[in-house]
């Protein structure tokens, strides 16, 4: 029994925009950006936020993960709620137990990886889940909305059998303002890029590598892989400052998945846990506003957990989305006109919600003990046989659907028509009538089997919330 | 134990306004054109209507909540009135609570009223609506072509139907009730369609096109009611009588159990079996001459043909191909025209569907008079086949 890393898991979403499509669109105002476009970036569905990117990281972490969860910690700039606590969405979501303590980490790109600096350098017997997930808006024509893209990663520390120790880490922080976003602002101001790179990077980053490898009582030199979201030019130049080979930095899955912000260190840990060998040591980097580093050697037991729990198999279950439009209109960047009955009112009875805040937030329905059905929603009496208080609650975000119905409805509201839903058909006799995602027109038949997937359920606009539920999808491909 | 409603209570009176787009008026004035016409019909005054009932289900956007939209718009001497909502059955269940008054003693002489107001919204399709503040934190925002469209697809699943197939026998019944909304000065879309024409229509919910869809439209229609014994005295010698009158509501069997496949409508089976026990018919198919039943999409048609007993189970398609349900056929099926051609004033619906049977049965049905019918049947079908209230009635010739 050592504290370390216990699993990991990480997750994109599978819309992809090619580059030149942006720059196609845009670049009759702004020509200097003909020279990003290469490769493509991930984009989150209409139905996607930092809440919903983490809640998918975090079933990946948890697949397999028996341990009982003591704290759950989610790191983004791009928090929907400013006060309802995150974390606590993401909790309910994964069904932790009501004693699980939860954290919202913000105000940096650095909240991903000072976390892991700090989980690295407190060991403890509380298990602890650390999520970072980033959908970072951009506006249109700027390099940013050419650079970003969206996912989420985590990794789930606590005693036990690690995958990963932590040798060593460490943080600084400088107030270098190479971009920043005001909290009342919907978009990151960027300096220069020269000045970041040679102020920046060259300098902050071999501070906080050469700390923390300090810290670990190691020689750089005895790193095999280093994890530094940044393009290959600030690459190269820090590798040359820090004398060790720029090929052992690993991919910063730019052309694939573009920069998830707060969440793209880990992201870029779990690509590389998902090919490492057992007595690896990989050096993560964290940069904004200072630098973080830390030093983390594999184990035996990381076999166990490759290769699904990392971003592989999202890298392969791609959709390509080939409209600049479409890009805008998903992202509520463009206000399209939907129509009338895009008016309608999402108001929430939050009394209502709070009584059924599991059922709606865990897809928590009930399993009669009288009879065995399953059922959604859950009711005093059973669907099946009647009796009164039966029933226990039972997720079923789980299981795995089969569709009995379903239509594509081009007259019903919804950012990204047709409005695909269906009646679901669960094991044990659950039945659901619900509101599909992810899938194309045409892609769904009677008989598929889906998965269920915590979404956006709808936006009331006017009161700036946001309602989530869970809703069927595809099933992607294992990685093979 | 009850004997059930049959012959108890008579139809003196029936009224019906236009249906249309109808941007002169509002549901007052539907309401007045509606009654105006029953009260002629029944040849009794105003002042002799006891109680009322309203059917409206669109408060929101037209009339607002409670009795008050027909008491202020007939001007009624402050009698009873009570509002009454069951999603697309409204209109019958107004008729069933004024049958049922009667029946009672209660009163001699009541109303049915059912009226809506759609084309106020200012968009197409019915008006967007809460489904309470429970359900639409997790039930999709579903349209009812969206909802409906889910038959066709379970059906032609179950049944192995081709949906080239099935779509073919859906526009042969758009197709039918467009030709019997033809002879009809009350409908809303008085205009013939060809059966490519409803198979080419721009797709609105998988796989129901435009022409699968019936018409969004206002209007109203009502009935006066009063006992047999009271027919008889005013001097009515034939008169329609109430033969049954069946309501089934959802219980959460279909959405929420493996017990239901998606392609009947469960609530429609139990609704007519209770109906034809209360009417005392046996061979439904035999027995009943015409029928108005919920066409709200054409596949709903279809399957509810099975679901009243007069297809067989998987043979709608067939029966449909072979006309039975045509103008010409056994049992003629919408032969005003239907909610394809009278559009779908939810309130008014199930009268209208009534005031057609009333004048077929009394043989004042003009160009479109079936010859000598004793019986026939409405059958509505609220909210959608996964979740619903399903009504079915049978009203007939009764020598006062």
């Amino acid at each position: 029994m050592s504290y370390g890393i216990l699993s990991y898991g990480a997750y994109v979403p599978s819309f992809r925009l090619a580059r030149s499509v942006i720059a196609d669109a845009v670049s009759w105002a702004v020509p200097g950006i003909k020279g990003l476009a290469k490769g493509e970036r991930a984009v989150a569905n209409w139905d996607e936020d930092s809440i919903t990117l983490a809640v998918e990281a975090g079933r990946n972490c948890l697949a397999g993960f028996t341990q009982p969860l003591d704290h759950l910690q989610l790191a983004s700039t791009t928090l929907p709620f400013a006060d309802r606590s995150n974390s606590g969405v993401v909790g309910d979501a994964l069904l932790c137990p009501p004693d699980l303590t939860t954290e919202d980490l913000g105000g940096s790109r650095r909240a991903g990886s000072s976390a892991l600096v700090r989980l690295g350098l407190t060991a403890s017997t509380r298990t602890t889940l650390l999520l970072a997930a980033d959908c970072r808006e951009t506006k249109p024509g700027s390099t940013q909305e050419m650079n970003y893209g969206h996912g989420a990663a985590g990794f789930v520390f606590g005693t036990g059998e690690p995958i990963a120790v932590v040798k060593g880490a460490a943080s600084i922080h400088e107030d270098m303002i190479d971009q920043y976003r005001a909290t009342d602002g919907d978009y990151d101001y960027a300096l220069e890029e020269r000045w970041i790179r040679e102020e920046g990077y060259n300098k902050l980053v071999p501070r906080a590598v050469h700390a923390a490898t300090q810290n670990a009582g190691l020689e750089l030199s005895e790193i095999h892989r280093f994890v530094m979201p940044a393009a290959v030019a600030i690459v190269k130049g820090v590798a040359k400052i820090l004398k060790v080979d720029a090929a052992l930095f690993v991919d910063p899955l730019t052309t694939q998945v573009g920069d998830c912000g707060a969440a793209h260190p880990l992201l870029m840990l779990a690509q590389a846990l998902e090919t490492a060998v057992p007595g690896e040591k990989i050096l993560v980097i964290g940069f904004g506003q200072g630098a973080d580093a830390i030093v983390l050697e594999t184990t035996a037991r990381l076999a166990d957990l490759q290769p699904t729990h990392g971003p592989g198999r999202y890298l392969k279950a791609r959709r390509v989305l080939d409209n600049y439009t479409k890009f805008l209109a998903l992202r509520n960047q463009l206000d399209l006109d939907f129509g009338l009955r895009a008016e309608r009112d999402n108001r929430t009875a939050q009394s209502v919600f709070y009584r059924r805040r599991k059922d709606i937030t865990g897809m928590v329905g009930g399993r009669c003990k009288s009879c065995n059905t399953l059922q959604y929603p859950r009711a005093q009496l059973c669907v099946k046989c009647g009796e009164i208080d039966t029933q226990e609650g039972e997720s079923l975000s789980g299981l795995i659907g089969r569709v009995k119905s379903y239509t594509e409805d081009w007259l019903a509201y919804t950012p990204l028509p047709p409005y695909i839903y269906g009646n679901v058909e669960f094991a044990d006799g659950a039945n659901c009538m619900l509101e599909f995602t992810d899938f194309e027109p045409g892609q769904v038949k009677i008989g598929n089997a889906v998965r269920m997937v915590f979404r956006i359920k709808d936006f009331d606009r006017r009161r700036h919330f946001r309602r989530y539920f869970w809703k069927p999808a595809p099933i992607p491909a294992a990685a093979d | 134990m009850a004997k059930g409603i049959k012959d108890k209570v008579a139809i003196i009176g029936m009224g019906c306004s236009r249906f249309g787009e109808r941007w002169d008026c509002g549901p007052e004035e539907l309401i007045l054109e509606a009654f105006i016409e029953a009260l002629a019909d029944a040849k009794i005054a105003r002042e002799e209507i006891e109680m009322a009932w309203l059917g409206l289900f669109y408060q929101e956007q037209s009339a607002g909540k409670s009795a008050l939209p027909l008491s202020l718009a007939l001007r009624l001497p402050n009698i009873p009135v009570t509002r009454v909502e069951n999603l697309c059955a409204t209109g019958t269940e107004a008729l069933r609570g004024a049958v049922y008054a009667v029946a009672a003693g209660a009163c001699d002489i009541a109303l049915a009223m059912g009226v809506e107001k759609l084309k106020d919204t200012g968009y197409g399709g019915l008006p967007e609506r809460t489904k309470g503040t429970f359900d639409d934190l997790w039930l999709p925002n579903a349209t009812a072509p969206g909802a409906f469209a889910q038959l066709a697809g379970a059906y032609a699943a179950k049944h192995h139907v081709d949906m080239q197939d099935l779509k073919r026998a859906m526009a042969h019944i758009s197709v039918k009730s467009h030709a019997n909304g033809m002879l009809n000065p009350k409908a809303h879309l008085r205009k013939e369609i060809t059966e490519d024409e409803a198979l080419n229509a721009g797709m609105v919910a998988y796989p129901l096109g435009l022409m699968d869809c019936c018409g969004v439209s206002d209007g109203a229609a009502c009935a006066i009611v009063t006992s047999v014994e009271k027919a008889r005295e005013m001097g009515y010698t034939e008169v329609v009588t109430v033969k049954a009158m069946q309501l089934a509501p959802s219980n959460g069997f279909e959405m929420s159990s493996t017990g239901w496949d998606g392609s009947y409508l469960h609530t429609t089976r139990i609704a007519a079996q209770r109906a034809y026990a209360e009417a005392g018919i046996k061979d439904p198919r035999k027995e009943i001459n015409l029928m108005e039943v919920h066409d709200c999409f054409s596949v709903t048609e279809l399957v509810v043909m099975e679901d009243l007993g007069m297809s067989a189970e998987g043979g709608a398609i067939k029966d449909v191909m072979d006309g039975v349900f045509d103008r010409d056929g056994a049992v003629p099926c919408q032969i005003d025209g239907g909610l394809k051609c009278f559009g779908h004033p939810i309130g008014a619906t199930g009268l209208r569907m009534a005031y057609e049977l009333y004048l077929q049965l009394l043989g004042r049905a003009g160009q479109r008079q079936l010859p000598s019918p004793s019986i026939g049947l409405t059958h509505n079908l609220g909210g959608h086949p996964f979740r619903n209230v399903a009504s079915v009635s049978v009203l007939g010739l009764h020598s006062a």
